[in-house]
């Protein structure tokens, strides 16, 4: 079982010169390059913002921090799904000549796009002391949650990018169903929102544990409960194994697939 | 002491029908319409092969296309899996297996280098020290700044040769590429490649150049339909096998007389 993890440790010069070339290649040519990254976000939570807080005066304080807390944390996660949903069919041409651990290229995708998320949590930050936001010692906690989304993450991107060898159209169906997703977290609202009779939505959605524990350490100054943190500690864990079992044995059908 | 061992190495591929790939539409598709995907054909493209190569030793491939050479060099390079059978490689392994081995097109050649050196198993330092011995080798100095994209055949093939020779390996495979190159790097090939024996490296090299074949080869093995025809002694293999070569083309009518004789 650890065996993924060795070979992707023994690979990490490569890994991090993917992610370099990566992150390169993502704003070579672009005119705003790297602000791009920051800009992005911005420019969402400015929309909703206006939509939710403004037009539909929505009664959630702070509006536009509560929507920062939840949408940096999720375009990680989407980014990081629909880019390693094609990060095998697309590494096909290095993975049929040379050998390497196919388990890099989506790896490779989940840094990179957590190296973005990395740069966006300065302008997280400074949003919270515009806001006024009292912090305390729960903030303390951000590594370890941010740690439990990367095993998530991963989990899932690896049995994503496994099966979209096989089944190539999941891409495709994948960008809808982010869609639906993302308006199925509390990202946009507050969990405490959402009707009791409609509570269950919420308690179906994996997303959700991580999405509440980074608005309760960072807007809310509590410390997650002991049920949000056994949920993202269970959830990461098993998807990540389950993520790596379904990639690990799918492997060696990719050279002949691609 | 052996390099390379392989012991009744059968492997098997799928036949793949006009749709190579399902969608999930599809499937779901077919399920209601009550169809099971035709069970896929298999055909074994490698059966019971086994062979070994000494450290040192210089393996040639020979046969006609189509006869599992490429299939092989990738089971041992570890891109394909066996089915049955096994293979025990001592030593670091490279391969380079078809033209632009593990370039991407957008990025430029000094890129590719670092990328390709550290999938061979070179540190990013151990890179940089050798670069420019290795654009030196390739001739590519003028371009080595320029996309990938934009090289020749030639390019591509003189720069991954360069990367996979300045690379520490014990064991290199190659892949019928060395033909794409001009007379000049050719020689510059054939003389690495005799340096390589020297320090005692193995080589298991994939051509239809039979004369160079006989001449660099310790040892060479005939794949047929693949199985196993023959092995062993350069001159011997290749007479074989260029006789069985014509017999097979007069049988066709190529070159035979019998075709004619019907008018």
């Amino acid at each position: 079982m650890l065996a993924p993890f060795r070979e992707l440790f023994a690979y990490r010069a490569l890994i991090q010169i993917l992610v370099a070339r990566d992150l390169k290649a993502r704003y070579r040519g672009s005119v705003l390059g790297l602000l791009w990254t920051l800009l992005n976000p911005l420019l969402h939570m400015g929309i909703y913002a206006l939509l939710f807080s403004v037009y539909m005066r929505s009664a959630t304080e702070r509006y536009a921090v509560f929507l920062l807390c939840g949408l940096l944390p999720w375009i990680w996660f989407s980014a990081s799904l629909m880019m390693g949903a094609t990060s095998i069919v697309e590494g096909g041409s290095l993975l049929k000549k040379v050998f390497f651990p196919a388990h890099v290229l989506p790896t490779v995708t989940v840094t990179a796009n957590f190296v973005n998320f990395l740069l966006g949590i300065p302008i997280l930050f400074t949003f919270l002391v515009l806001y006024g936001v009292q912090m305390g010692l729960p903030v303390l906690l951000l590594p370890f949650i941010i740690v439990c989304q990367f095993a998530f993450t991963l989990g899932l991107t690896f049995m994503i990018a496994a099966v979209s060898v096989h089944y190539r159209d999941i891409p495709h169906i994948l960008g809808h169903l982010l869609t639906f997703w993302f308006f199925l977290s509390p990202i946009v609202y507050p969990a405490t929102q959402v009707p009791e009779s409609y509570r269950f939505i919420l308690f179906l959605n994996p997303f959700v544990p991580f999405v509440v524990a980074y608005q309760d350490i960072l807007l809310y100054n509590v410390y997650p409960s002991p049920g949000v943190c056994g949920e993202m500690i269970g959830i990461s864990l098993g998807v990540l194994l389950c993520g790596l079992c379904v990639f690990t044995h799918l492997r060696w059908s990719f050279a002949e697939e691609i | 002491m052996i390099a390379v061992e392989v012991e009744s190495l059968s492997k098997r591929f799928r036949r793949q029908t006009v749709r190579p790939y399902t969608t999930i539409k599809s499937a779901i598709v077919d399920i209601f319409r009550r169809r099971r995907s035709a069970e896929a054909e298999s055909f074994e493209v490698l059966s019971g092969i086994t062979f070994s190569v000494k450290q040192g030793q210089t393996l040639s491939i020979i046969g006609r296309n189509g006869s599992g050479k490429s299939t092989l060099l990738k089971v041992l390079a570890g891109i394909y899996r066996v089915d049955h059978g096994r293979v025990r490689v001592h030593g670091r392994i490279g391969a380079l297996l078809e033209l632009g081995t593990g370039f991407h097109p957008e990025f430029s050649g000094r890129e590719n280098v670092l990328i390709n050196g550290v999938i061979l198993g070179l540190s990013k330092k151990e890179v940089r020290q050798r670069f420019d011995q290795i654009v030196q080798f390739a001739g590519l100095e003028a371009s080595i700044d320029e996309p990938v994209k934009t090289y020749s055949s030639g390019m591509y093939m003189r720069l991954g040769f360069a990367v996979a020779v300045h690379a520490d390996l014990d064991i290199l495979l190659i892949d019928e590429i060395l033909a794409v190159g001009d007379a000049a790097f050719q020689l510059k090939c054939f003389d690495k490649i005799a340096e390589f024996r020297q320090h005692g490296k193995t080589i298991i090299l994939i051509s239809h150049d039979l004369a160079s074949v006989e001449q660099l080869s310790d040892e060479v093995l005939w794949l047929d339909r693949g199985v196993i025809r023959e092995q062993g002694k350069p001159q011997r293999v290749i007479n074989q096998y260029r006789c069985d070569m014509l017999g097979q083309e007069e049988r066709t009518g190529l070159y035979g007389p019998h075709e004619s004789d019907r008018f």
